[in-house]
């Protein structure tokens, strides 16, 4: 679920851009504040690389098949560096695959940084008492999350209005469509985590 | 599985640097963004294309790379007018495709293939690595360009991982739909542990060999190439930007 170019009009992109900006650069002062802040790279790029490959990776959920999305666990597994991680993963993603856009990568920052950022949040308050509900929240939240931020900024952005009956046939089959991709990632978050928490537990510091 | 660890062969003549490509496909890239009238597609159209052929890319590996562009393209043009407009140009049954839908697509369609031949003519030639490096001289912070490099170091490795354990997966009979969903998450998670480990030991390796981006960026100057080439696509940019005003 990307925006790509040439879809939303410049000042969005500009505005995307700006405020992708400043919320990578809040991260990185977060980031910077740990005694090494290097010695978290190897975790980022782990999930850099998983959230790279991973959006290549088709799960059956019949009817359709879903690509996770994974900016929750990214959230759960890197806190602040989620953001930073989500920023490099779509800047190689849309240079190297064509997926996504340069123009819309503050953007795309956005609709999947946020809500990374925020499973962060959920799953420090609640990860340590109850991991497996903070983890389906995490994961199926910040994929709902995504898609509201992703369907706001294409509805306002789009450069003719919509007919406001078709405009709400639209997001419901939009939003039906993706609803096993908020289930599948819920589930798959949860099931990840378990493992990790049982056999890695330092693969998941904030819990 | 392709190596997008290297770059793809083209027959260009000497080309400009790193942070120049990264400055010029942005001014193009949103200066296209910014076009708002349909009678300067054509130039869209013709700009890209020069740079295109500038580039030296294969006309095979740049069908490939636009393959996706175009296939979203086609379907923002099908779909738009069936969603947006007042005049009816064709009807089907209960399908009716609208003149300012059509308008409103072919214009959004138009902006993103010709964003994509660009950034795709200047940055897909150049090996990620030399990418990586020059945004990190134009300014990227140090933690991204290390995260950037141990990434694309990594990127093949983990997804022939990957695809090995959901084939193992397949051939043992896992289960499908939604009760087979908790074995992806457990085959996510045994692909993170193995490789975590590797990637730090490889981390360790790259810092030591000087590998990391930490300190400062080599700044070069700029060569008279590079200057042209930014003057070009600046000027470009603004006169797109100022005829779209005009109009």
């Amino acid at each position: 679920m990307h925006l790509p170019d040439g879809i939303v009009p410049v000042e969005f992109a500009l505005a995307g851009y700006a405020a992708s900006g400043v919320l990578t650069a809040f991260a990185l002062s977060r980031v910077n504040r740990q005694p090494d802040p290097r010695a978290a790279i190897p975790r980022a790029a782990m999930l850099t690389t998983v959230f790279f490959a991973a959006s290549l990776v088709a799960i059956p959920v019949p009817p359709v098949s879903v690509h996770l999305m994974l900016s929750g666990l990214m959230g759960v597994m890197l806190g602040w560096f989620a953001m930073p991680a989500i920023m490099v993963g779509l800047f190689l993603q849309a240079v190297l695959f064509g997926h996504g856009g340069v123009t819309t990568l503050g953007l795309n920052g956005l609709i999947l940084g946020l809500p990374a950022l925020l499973a962060y949040g959920f799953w420090c308050a609640a990860g340590r008492r109850w991991p497996d509900t903070a983890a389906l929240v995490a994961g199926s939240g910040a994929v709902a999350l995504a898609l509201a931020i992703f369907t706001a900024i294409v509805l306002s952005g789009l450069p003719v209005a919509l007919d406001a009956g078709t405009e709400t046939v639209a997001i419901k089959a939009f939003l039906l469509a993706h609803l096993p991709l908020v289930l599948a990632e819920g589930v798959v978050v949860v099931a990840l985590l378990r493992v990790l928490r049982r056999v890695e537990p330092g693969l998941v510091p904030h819990g | 599985m392709a190596d997008i660890t290297s770059a793809p062969k083209t027959h260009a003549p000497a080309q400009p640097d790193p942070r120049a490509r990264l400055v010029m496909a942005l001014m193009l890239a949103f200066a296209f963004s910014a076009v708002g009238n349909a009678l300067l597609l054509p130039v869209l159209g013709a700009v890209a294309l020069a740079v295109l052929a500038r580039s030296g890319m294969g006309a095979r590996q740049v069908a490939v790379r636009l393959r996706a562009a175009g296939v979203l393209a086609f379907g923002i043009v099908l779909v738009l007018p069936l969603m947006a407009g007042t005049q009816v140009l064709f009807q089907l049954g209960p399908l009716r495709w609208h003149a300012e839908g059509l308008a409103a697509g072919l214009l959004i369609a138009a902006r993103l293939l010709a964003i994509v031949t660009v950034t795709l003519a200047l940055l897909a030639p150049l090996p990620p690595y030399q990418l990586v490096a020059g945004a990190r001289a134009l300014g990227v912070p140090a933690l991204m360009a290390d995260l950037a490099l141990l990434t694309l170091r990594y990127v093949d490795e983990l997804r022939a991982e990957l695809s090995r354990a959901l084939l193992a997966r397949r051939l043992r009979g896992g289960k499908g739909g939604g009760r087979g969903l908790p074995d992806y998450g457990v085959i996510l998670a045994a692909v993170l542990i193995r490789s975590h480990r590797r990637a730090e030991n490889l981390w360790a390796a790259m810092r030591l060999r000087g590998y990391g981006a930490g300190g400062a960026p080599v700044l070069t100057p700029f060569g008279a190439r590079d200057i042209r080439g930014m003057g070009l696509a600046a000027a470009t940019g603004i006169a797109l930007v100022l005829a779209d005003r005009a109009l």
